[in-house]
């Protein structure tokens, strides 16, 4: 790949936009014309407060964006090819049934606190990931699958062996959740992790202060030499540093982004991109590459349980207008339950017809009748269903009420509640309590597939034995079996095809109602150059420069 | 007066102790609890297992007693606890929000008691009776406006709109103009009624006549009068707005993305973060009980006629 | 207790803390109560039959006609999802006046009953009652308010019932400190002397003597209960979506006030307008306090 195309804006649906990617390929001739001013400051407004910056939570954005500055992996997955390509190892080798894997460890790498990045301490980094820590209670990886243990070869030789094949962990090792962190930060309790201070990565930036909830400082460091090597930008940070501000208010968070006083803003909604496009400024939509923005079903509530119930209110779903309504060509109508971007991906579009009629048809044999209110019913039950608003998903609570109209349609009540989250917590792991779920995970591997479906891991639709007691009896084996296979199937072109056979079954079974495709939606200032996201649309600011202004 | 003393002193710490039991109670009987919010995140990956083990390493499996009884034993030793939902010491907390909304809720109330003046005298001084009387409703509207709804106008008008004034990274004065406005407007609207009768009542007393006959000027003669006048009542006021600068502190915080002990009570109800709650719980109670207490004891100082009484009844 | 109590009863009888809404001079003129109370009358035909004021729908809008901006067809806009601003301030009217009751009735009747028991069944009583008055004003009505909410469930009424609960402290403290005056005034203690038991006096001496200025205390907590339950539906503690309440419109309006203002001016201008008309209203109950 060219080197420069890596500062580009990474914007997934810059070919359906024409006018845009005009104006922005406008600005960016500007950018490779300029050259790059070190020093500054950038100020990065964040919607939410992280929550652990325990590396494998990484998968929270708001997690994400602060180790993303921080933390170095392994590898590196470049975002526009998505292949895997050296970063703090230098090479590596696999074994062909995919459970050992070998890194060669570059050279003269250091924490933050000076403590060398060697061998033993990538050793320590995985084996934490891979298997966990009890006493600690720091979990086990979601990106990790299988893992047995490490082998120091040599200071710059390690060796990770995997009880069944484990072919995502390559890529694996270039996730936000792999960052290499100080053995000495691994040696923290899990809830200590939430102090941004007390996570010493080697990354580019170090946080220098921490004011909880409210903002992270974070200083370049002077003597970082060891950026993904194929990287146009080489050695330290252009920044002198970052100032990350916590700003939940969306208006306040453009209305400052426009009126000058801050720099580059994370979740813009689609409703504001044309005011920041009208000004000039750019909007940077990077696909998430992962589970699309979806409604899904927890079956082991009697009123979803029935295949029927599930597909009429698939059925009833009018994805195009919601998208047109609350969205912008960034947000892609969804096609399958992963993007068109993301590994393995098979499109389903056919399955996913909006059709009131055969909806209605659906409930009729399902024998839901509507009753005098307009609401469905069966044995004196109405078809009432409730979901709470994910407040980390763009627009979530007008997406789940326009949903609610939509349902209304064929006598199907949602109620969208917004609710404490303590009840939230609590409801969610109850399928009775929350028959339907928003949900996304971004990941550019067809593991992420297993992330969110697998009941050791995010069990989206709560099965018996996963992550809830409340759950009475569902369990779907066949799906689990599927899932497996995709974290351990070591051909690749084996492992795409059952990664289609999920999409297809879980369409099929209705489990999920895809939506969109997400984007993590930046703004910047036009003068804000070389702005790059990794392959799931995290923010770097490691090339990062400010143009004068 | 000492036994008065005592009295009030001791009903404060019976307050203070209900305060923090009343706020220990309600906390536990809310469904999930801290850790579940904290850590039942898929993000986060911790199974069911591993959650119940964090719960133990935080001592919430014990019975309830238990627990109280080693919330109020450390509280008295000093020691606040720990914030599961920010991972640090409560005092911790507290002395990163503190400082903010002191400054905050102090220099609010100041401009409250500048745009009261200013009200109170242009709505008796000025010239014009059609602008006396506009003046005079200001009040009115003033606490009829939701405090939410003006911060979020007043953020886009001066910051956004003017660009007069940042509300991202400001540093210093410039950044609490528009949040000090925000909290003290509704603030200033019972002050401003309390100058503006106490200015109609002296105005008409016959001793106002006097000293303008004495060749007095007519506002030095109010200025005068009328903060005699107007103190009293307005220390009884201090009382019920020292509740309402908590809550308006809230909100503004909330609008303008401030941190503080407003924004902490919200996130950490919220988070039902338990031993900040109960810090702030406390921490306000104090505040109540002192507002009142000095209330109360300048009150005869301030009034003769309420200290003579005072003296026949006791 | 003794000595505390004229200075409770001096704050508590205080005209000051109601009367700040109390309206200049210029305003006394009977047009702005008529006005008031022309106000109200709409605002209360608004939430008995909203239908007869518009032909949209409060909750259900047409998804393609979203953000259109006031004009002819709809006269105030329409929101995100296309539903009508004007239907839904209309619709909302009911939520917001019917939350107001439900505060005002919660803080008058558990805060009368509460001050008229400490005011006349003995020293013991008093002091328990009004201790418990001193915590509820000592935990900040905030968190009181929200952990209520949370623990009855996120609801308009719910929220209603928090507010009125964080009211009872002042109802209570004003009907002792009432009760206390009427007490001993002349007649009261005549018809105890004429052998009436103690609550056939309380019921028909004490409590209307005391209740007149606790009803103008509940007139002006209905403004500003109005204020505090859309504040808790700003917050998010409120109505629940896609009910029209107009604390939560001003929230779900205020992202898009950039570029769609009138999604949360109007239900802001519409609280504004019925709390100066209930705060006039109360006003004109109290006569005037000196």
């Amino acid at each position: 790949m060219p080197p420069r195309n890596h500062f580009r804006p990474v914007r997934t649906s810059m070919a359906l936009f024409g006018a845009l990617a005009i104006l922005t390929g406008a600005s960016m001739a500007r950018v490779e014309a300029g050259t790059p001013v070190p020093g500054g400051t950038l100020i990065y407004l964040e919607q939410q407060a992280h929550t652990n910056l325990y590396p494998p939570a990484g998968g929270f954005y708001p997690n994400g964006g602060v180790l993303n500055q921080i933390t170095d992996k392994l590898t590196y997955q470049n975002p526009k090819t998505l292949k895997i390509e050296p970063w703090i190892a230098e090479s590596w080798t696999v074994n062909p049934n995919k459970t050992e894997y070998t890194f060669k460890i570059r050279k003269g790498v250091t924490f933050s606190d000076g403590t060398p990045l060697d061998a033993p301490a990538v050793a320590k980094n995985f084996d934490t990931y891979g298997l966990g820590n009890k006493d600690l209670h720091l979990p086990v990886s979601e990106v990790i699958n299988n893992y047995d243990h490490s082998e120091v070869v040599d200071p710059t030789t390690v060796k990770f062996y995997f009880k069944k094949p484990s072919p995502g962990f390559l890529q694996g090792t270039s996730v936000i959740g792999s960052g290499l962190v100080s053995p000495a930060t691994l040696s923290r309790k899990f809830d200590e992790l939430g102090d941004a201070t007390a996570i010493i990565g080697s990354g580019p930036f170090v946080v220098t202060k921490a004011v909880l909830g409210k903002e992270i400082t974070f200083a370049a460091r002077k003597d970082y030499a060891w950026g993904p090597a194929n990287l146009d930008h080489q050695g330290p940070a252009l920044l002198d540093g970052i100032k990350l501000i916590i700003t939940p208010e969306d208006g306040v968070r453009i209305g400052a982004l426009l009126a000058g006083q801050a720099d580059v803003i994370r979740q813009v909604q689609a409703y504001d991109e044309k005011q920041v496009e009208d000004q000039k400024y750019l909007v940077f939509a990077p696909s998430t590459r992962g589970v699309n923005n979806s409604v899904v079903f927890r079956p082991d509530n009697p009123l979803v349980g029935d295949l029927r119930v599930r597909q009429a209110l698939l059925h009833a779903t009018n994805a195009p207008e919601i998208v047109q309504t609350l969205y912008s060509p960034n947000y892609p109508q969804a096609t399958s339950i992963i993007a068109a971007t993301a590994a393995g991906y098979v499109n389903q579009a056919a399955k996913l017809t909006f059709d009131l009629d055969q909806a209605k048809a659906l409930l009729d044999a399902a024998g839901w009748q509507p009753g005098a209110d307009g609401l469905r019913w069966k044995d004196g039950k109405a078809l009432i269903l409730t979901a709470y608003e994910s407040q980390p998903q763009p627009q979530n609570k007008a997406m789940l009420q326009l949903i609610a109209q939509q349902w209304s349609k064929v006598g199907v009540k949602l109620n969208v509640l917004a609710g404490d989250s303590g009840s939230r917590a609590a409801d969610d792991l109850d399928p009775l309590k929350t028959p339907v779920s928003p949900a996304m995970v971004g990941r550019a591997d067809p593991d992420v597939i297993k992330s969110q479906y697998y009941p050791a891991n995010r069990d989206i639709l709560r099965q018996k034995g996963g992550q809830s007691q409340k759950v009475q009896t569902f369990v779907d084996d066949k799906l689990n079996r599927l899932l497996e296979g995709i974290a351990s199937e070591t051909d690749e072109a084996k492992r795409l095809a059952i990664a289609g056979e999920v999409q297809a079954y879980v369409i099929d079974q209705a489990y999920a109602i895809p939506i969109f495709e997400e984007p993590q939606a930046f703004a910047a200032a036009p003068y804000v150059k070389g702005l790059a996201f990794e392959a799931v649309g995290r923010p770097s600011f490691y090339g990062v420069w400010l143009a004068r202004h | 007066m000492t036994r008065y003393l005592i009295e009030r002193i001791g009903q404060a710490v019976i307050v203070l102790w209900a305060a923090f039991t009343v706020t220990f109670i309600l906390l536990h009987v809310l469904p999930g609890d801290a850790i579940l919010i904290k850590f039942q995140n898929p993000d986060l990956g911790l199974g069911p297992q591993q959650i119940a083990e964090i719960r133990a390493s935080y001592g919430v499996d014990r019975p309830l007693w238990l627990q109280y009884g080693h919330a109020i034993g450390s509280f008295l030793s000093g020691d606040f606890g720990y914030s599961i939902q920010a991972g640090v010491p409560v005092s911790e907390s507290i002395r990163a929000n503190l400082p903010p909304t002191l400054w905050l809720t102090g220099l609010g109330s100041l401009l409250a008691a500048v745009i009261a003046m200013i009200i109170a005298f242009a709505a008796s001084l000025s010239p014009f009776a059609w602008l006396r009387a506009l003046v005079r409703s200001a009040p009115a509207l003033f606490v009829s406006i939701p405090t939410f709804w003006l911060g979020i106008a007043l953020i886009q008008i001066f910051s956004f709109r003017l660009r007069l004034l940042p509300v991202i990274g400001a540093e210093g004065w410039r950044g609490l103009i528009l949040p000090v406005t925000t909290l003290a407007i509704p603030i200033s609207a019972p002050l401003a009624q309390i100058l503006v009768r106490a200015i109609d009542d002296v105005a008409t007393r016959p001793f106002v006549a006097v000293a303008r006959a004495k060749g007095a000027t007519h506002a030095w003669v109010l200025w005068r009068h009328v903060f005699r006048n107007a103190l009293p009542p307005a220390l009884t006021v201090a009382g019920v707005l020292f509740g309402e600068l908590l809550g308006g502190a809230l909100i503004t915080e909330t609008v303008f993305g401030l941190n503080g002990i407003g924004r902490l009570t919200q996130d950490a109800v919220n988070n039902q973060d338990a031993a900040v709650l109960q810090a702030v719980a406390v921490l306000s109670a104090v505040g109540f009980v002192v507002v009142n207490l000095g209330v109360d004891l300048l009150h005869p100082l301030l009034d003769p006629r309420l200290a003579r009484k005072e003296r026949v009844l006791s | 207790m003794t000595v505390a109590d004229p200075i409770e009863t001096r704050r508590d009888l205080s005209p000051d803390r109601p009367a700040w809404l109390r309206l200049p001079r210029f305003a006394r003129i009977p047009t702005s109560l008529a006005l008031a109370w022309l106000i109200i009358a709409i605002a209360a035909a608004w939430s008995l039959a909203p239908d007869l004021f518009t032909a949209y729908s409060g909750t259900a809008g047409l998804a393609l006609q979203h953000r259109l901006p006031p004009g002819g067809v709809h006269w105030l806009g329409t929101d995100e999802l296309g539903r009508d601003v004007l239907a839904r301030i209309i619709f909302g009217s009911v939520h917001t006046l019917s939350g107001a009751f439900v505060a005002v009735g919660v803080g008058l009747v558990a805060g009368t009953l509460l001050g008229l028991i400490a005011g006349s069944a003995g020293r013991l009583a008093d002091d328990i009652i009004m201790r418990m008055v001193d915590v509820l004003l000592a935990v900040p009505a905030l968190l009181l308010s929200l952990s209520i909410i949370i623990l009855l469930g996120f609801g308009t009424i719910n929220a209603a019932i928090a507010v009125g609960v964080s009211s009872v402290a002042s109802f209570a403290r004003l009907a002792r400190s009432e009760v206390a005056r009427v007490r001993t005034a002349d007649y009261v203690e005549a018809a105890f002397g004429s052998g009436g038991s103690v609550l056939a006096v309380l019921w028909r001496h004490v409590l209307p003597n005391a209740l007149t200025p606790v009803m103008a205390l509940a007139a002006l907590q209905f403004g500003s209960a109005i204020l505090s339950i859309s504040t808790l539906g700003f917050l998010g503690y409120g109505a629940q979506p896609p009910m029209p309440e107009w604390g939560l419109m001003i929230a779900e309006g205020r992202r898009y006030i950039a570029t769609a203002w009138w999604m949360s001016i109007f239900p802001g201008v519409a609280v504004v307008i019925v709390v100066l008309a209930t705060n006039r209203i109360s006003l004109s109950l109290r006569g005037r306090p000196d």
